[in-house]
């Protein structure tokens, strides 16, 4: 399977959530505006593969640095993965065709206010999937605001 | 009473009453409520559970108002009616132990009343799961959280603590916003009034 950059790729922001052993959370943000008429499934899947095998950098990188922010752990073609730790280890990625580091450190620090807001819920077990549309609204609202 | 003089009443009281922290204070009831819902299957078991703890409270909750209030020179007149009753555990007593404000709505015969609370420091951050998400310990059937009443603690308190001045009633959690309602409400109806020292003043209408 060959990476080549489509012209979706540069467009297509794609944000996980991943816990201790698996994703708790994705979103996939497209600019508007945008060319493509829809990702392609190969596309897609081969965003998440550049995702997960970014996990490694990203553990690499946090005993570098005491910032919660990690900037850009992985650069793939035309595509750069940044990553923002949480205090409890759980990682926030960002798959993105360059964006500028403010842009995306504002997004991150949003997000993890509606993260913790979401933790104080004593209906939410901590490290299991998210499930709720409230969530996933606000966290898409934000990245519309920061993100195109 | 008048509305203003038990307002201002509750606004002095919440002053000098000592305070904890709010999100402390969710957060435990939280943890409770998630605690009964592993304990017990059924949720109007659950429902009960609470509405029993918040009697409990509530039997103690009118003796330290009527103490904190003389302790304070803030005299509470007698009540005539239900109505001077429904204000001032509205705007004194919700006011004093949970500094929020509470609007009251009297039933047309009089009977019963009703509290609606439009903020509810019980619920601070809370999330009702969806039907389908949460699966119960022993395997049973899938619980209804929509028949979870989350702040029953409250129905339990006004319960308890009209029982002490000798007034029985039953409390029913109507509208929740937890369940996507605008406002908390819960109605509140005279059943008895127990006759154990009740002087002439109190009426049953």
């Amino acid at each position: 399977v060959t990476l080549s950059p489509t012209m979706a790729s540069s467009q297509l922001l794609l944000f996980v959530i991943v816990g201790k052993n698996e994703p708790l959370y994705e979103a996939e943000f497209h600019k508007m505006g945008g060319t493509s008429s829809g990702t392609s499934d190969s596309v897609t899947r081969q965003n998440y593969f550049v995702l997960h095998s970014a996990l490694d950098l990203v553990d690499k990188a946090s005993w570098t640095t005491n910032n919660m922010y990690l900037k850009v752990v992985d650069k793939i073609n035309h595509q750069q993965v940044s990553t923002f730790l949480t205090a409890g280890n759980i990682k926030f990625m960002l798959l993105h065709g360059g964006k500028t580091e403010d842009s995306i450190k504002n997004f991150f620090n949003e997000v993890y206010e509606l993260y913790v807001k979401l933790s104080m819920n004593p209906f939410y077990k901590y490290d299991t999937p998210i499930t709720s549309k409230f969530f996933d609204t606000r966290v898409r609202a934000v990245a519309r605001r920061y993100l195109s | 009473m008048s509305k203003s003089v038990a307002a201002a009443s509750g606004h002095a009281l919440w002053a000098k009453m000592p305070k904890a922290n709010a999100e402390l204070f969710a957060l435990t009831y939280g943890s409770l409520v998630t605690e009964l819902i592993r304990d017990y299957d059924s949720i109007e078991e659950i429902n009960e559970q609470l509405e029993k703890m918040g009697y409990s409270i509530g039997v103690r909750c009118v003796d330290e108002f009527l103490a904190k209030s003389e302790q304070h020179g803030m005299t509470v007149p007698t009540c005539q009616n239900l109505k001077d009753t429904a204000e001032v555990v509205a705007k004194t007593g919700f006011r004093m132990f949970l500094g929020i404000s509470c609007d009251v709505t009297m039933a047309p015969d009089g009977n019963a009343f009703s509290l609606f609370m439009y903020e509810n420091p019980l619920a601070l951050f809370v999330e009702l799961p969806k039907t389908n998400d949460m699966p119960t310990a022993a395997g049973g059937a899938t619980k209804k959280w929509e028949d979870l009443k989350y702040s029953n603690l409250y129905c339990g308190i006004l319960r308890g603590s009209l029982e002490q001045i000798n007034l029985r009633v039953s409390c029913e959690y109507i509208r929740d916003v937890l369940q996507g309602e605008e406002v908390n409400e819960i109605r509140v109806t005279l059943r008895e009034v127990l006759q154990d020292g009740a002087g002439d003043d109190y009426k049953e209408e």
